[in-house]
């Protein structure tokens, strides 16, 4: 019945489009910035972090001496420990603006926690004394540097020797270089270091290594990379006001999109209402008549989840290689499908308690 | 008589709070309608006929007296129960055909059957069918029922009706509007569905429909005022 009254159909799909594609495209954003907040623990590779203690996100994290990397290499179960040294820079580009860097310093030869996706060069150019990475995507902010500029970073000089591919940082650009140039850009001595990363052998359970190397680094924090990352991310999300901005734009979407539904599908009913009372006169129960409508509200959720997953996909799709954010863990498609028909549901409900309000002798009149 | 009455009012009467104060709009009422029987409800507007009607109906529930049907005193059943009882044993045409303009001819036709749920089995189609077929609606099957014409619309209505093949159909002024032509048509197809067994109760304050009745009931004020009583089971 509802899918008769097209306009009405179409503002009730519209209203779960709405949800799925703007509720969805904000998320997709959130997950993007959040993936981005932890991207450098995320993509070391390494199991276990030793940082300073009493801080809860590794941007801020102080130094470490370096003979901490030398207290844990002997330990049975470790495949490699190595230091990494992160900083801020500021680098000055050809135009002679300024723009704000994330620099990242893996020690050669291995290179432990550097870029693994490359547009230009590999990540041997970090082999190099000076070399230092630019993204990709950051081409165009950074006035379109090639490989072979020069760069001044924290007033010092710096080589442009490959050009990364979707390496995105939270605060800033992310600068890859090796551990010797990420120390004099960031003016730290060469007996400290900012974490050190480490990778345990195969067999070897994380936590009990863990609890070992904490033991014996009682001054520093020995964390999982797990739970660094999700303590990076929650850091960001309660002290920036970014979680909470989302979540309004989020809500408010939902709110829009379960009015339309509601108002839409009421409306539907209002004008059906004869329809309804035939077909109450006729022997259906109050549950047949809230079976219809709560049916009309499931098409109206299958189709708009559909029309709003496509048009997501096109967005997430689009901007895949863009600077914008946007990124879904892939059970989020799945929660926001089943909360969207939820909503479906709730905004039914208003339709539904009026259609069973509806008396049979109203046919008569 | 050699019929038992399907409907039985003993005593029925209604009343309507307007929000101020409570009206009777029908008084303590006794009426039978028997099968194989055309009965006519008629009178002036607002004399109660409709609510006489939707009280047969089991639509409207008395304020006063009982409601039997076919033998079975109903009237404290749930509504639940109600709503069963009119499925299985009532076949309803309403004023103005009252078809759902969303479904087509055939689709109208079946929804009067599984308004409870459940599906259409080939046995119910191939009914539907012959109930189209025998109202000379069946090449309208798969047309959209808002396209049909008035009189149309009012035939597929009678077969909505018959679709559950009930003993008892409900009518109310399903000639209003009608031209003269259709309106022959549809009353003849409704005397014949008498003159099949069902009992089919008319409302209408048409008096060109009287000569189909078998019997004229007029209403008054919320009173019988006349009853030509039965014709066939006298």
């Amino acid at each position: 019945m509802l899918f008769h009254e097209r306009a009405t159909a179409l503002g009730s799909i519209a209203g779960v489009v709405a949800i799925i594609f703007l509720v969805g495209q904000q998320l997709a954003i959130l997950f993007g910035l959040l993936s981005y907040m932890s991207f450098l623990v995320d993509n070391s590779g390494a199991d276990i972090w030793i940082k300073t203690q009493n801080t809860n996100n590794f941007n801020a994290s102080g130094t470490i001496p370096m003979s901490y990397r030398d207290r844990v290499m002997g330990v049975e179960g470790i495949e490699w420990a190595e230091p990494v040294v992160i900083g801020a820079g500021l680098v000055k580009l050809k135009n002679g603006n300024f723009q704000a860097a994330q620099i990242f310093g893996t020690r050669r030869p291995h290179l432990v926690g550097g870029p693994t996706r490359f547009y230009q060069g590999s990540i041997d150019g970090l082999l190099d004394g000076e070399g230092v990475t630019v993204d990709k995507l950051d081409l165009a902010t950074l006035d379109f540097p090639k490989i072979g500029d020069i760069f001044e970073i924290n007033n010092k000089r710096a080589r442009v020797t490959a050009i990364t591919q979707g390496m995105q940082g939270f605060s800033g650009f992310i600068l890859y270089t090796n551990i010797e140039k990420a120390r004099e850009l960031v003016s730290m001595s060469t007996d400290r270091c900012s974490n050190v990363l480490i990778k345990v052998k195969d067999g070897t359970k994380i936590e009990e290594m863990r609890l070992l190397l904490q033991q014996i680094l009682p001054k520093a924090e020995v964390i999982a990379t797990p739970k660094l990352s999700k303590q990076t991310r929650l850091y960001y999300l309660q002290n920036t006001g970014i979680g909470s901005s989302f979540g309004l734009t989020t809500i408010i979407a939902t709110i829009v999109g379960v009015v339309v539904i509601s108002l839409t599908m009421y409306t539907n009913v209002l004008n059906k209402t004869k329809d309804y009372a035939v077909l109450r006169a006729l022997g259906a129960r109050k549950i047949d008549v809230l079976y219809i409508v709560f049916l009309q509200a499931m098409y109206i959720a299958i189709i708009g989840i559909f029309v709003g997953f496509t048009l997501l996909s096109m967005f997430l799709f689009f901007t895949k290689d863009s600077g914008l954010p946007s990124y879904l863990p892939w059970w989020m498609p799945i929660v926001h499908a089943l909360g969207t028909i939820l909503l479906c549901i709730l905004g039914s409900t208003i339709a539904m308690r009026r259609a069973v309000s509806i008396e049979p002798a109203t046919a008569f009149r | 008589m050699n019929n038992k009455p399907v409907i039985q009012l003993k005593g029925v009467a209604r009343d309507f709070f307007d929000g101020k104060q409570k009206r009777r709009v029908l008084e303590k009422t006794d009426i039978e309608i028997y099968p194989k029987e055309l009965t006519i409800l008629s009178g002036p507007s607002g004399s109660g006929k409709t609510t006489l009607l939707t009280i047969m109906a089991l639509i409207l529930s008395p304020s006063e007296g009982s409601v039997i049907i076919k033998g079975e005193d109903v009237t404290d059943l749930p509504e639940n129960k109600l709503a069963t009882l009119r499925l299985k044993n009532y076949g309803f045409v309403f004023q103005n055909a009252a078809l759902i303009s969303a479904l087509t001819v055939m689709e109208n036709i079946l929804i009067a059957s599984t308004v409870q749920g459940g599906s259409v089995s080939k046995l119910l189609h191939q009914r539907a069918e012959d109930i189209l077929k025998r109202l000379g609606m069946f090449e309208y099957a798969n047309i959209k029922s808002e396209k049909l014409s008035g009189g149309q619309k009012q035939r597929v209505a009678i077969g909505r009706s018959l679709i559950n093949d009930p003993a008892i159909i409900l009518c109310d002024e399903p000639t209003a509007s009608l031209d003269v032509e259709s309106s022959t048509i549809v009353l003849e197809t409704l005397k014949g569905l008498s003159e099949e067994g069902r009992s089919v109760v008319l409302v209408t304050h048409d008096p060109r429909v009287f000569p189909y009745g078998d019997r004229l009931v007029q209403i008054e004020d919320g009173k019988i005022s006349s009853d030509t009583g039965s014709q066939i089971n006298d």
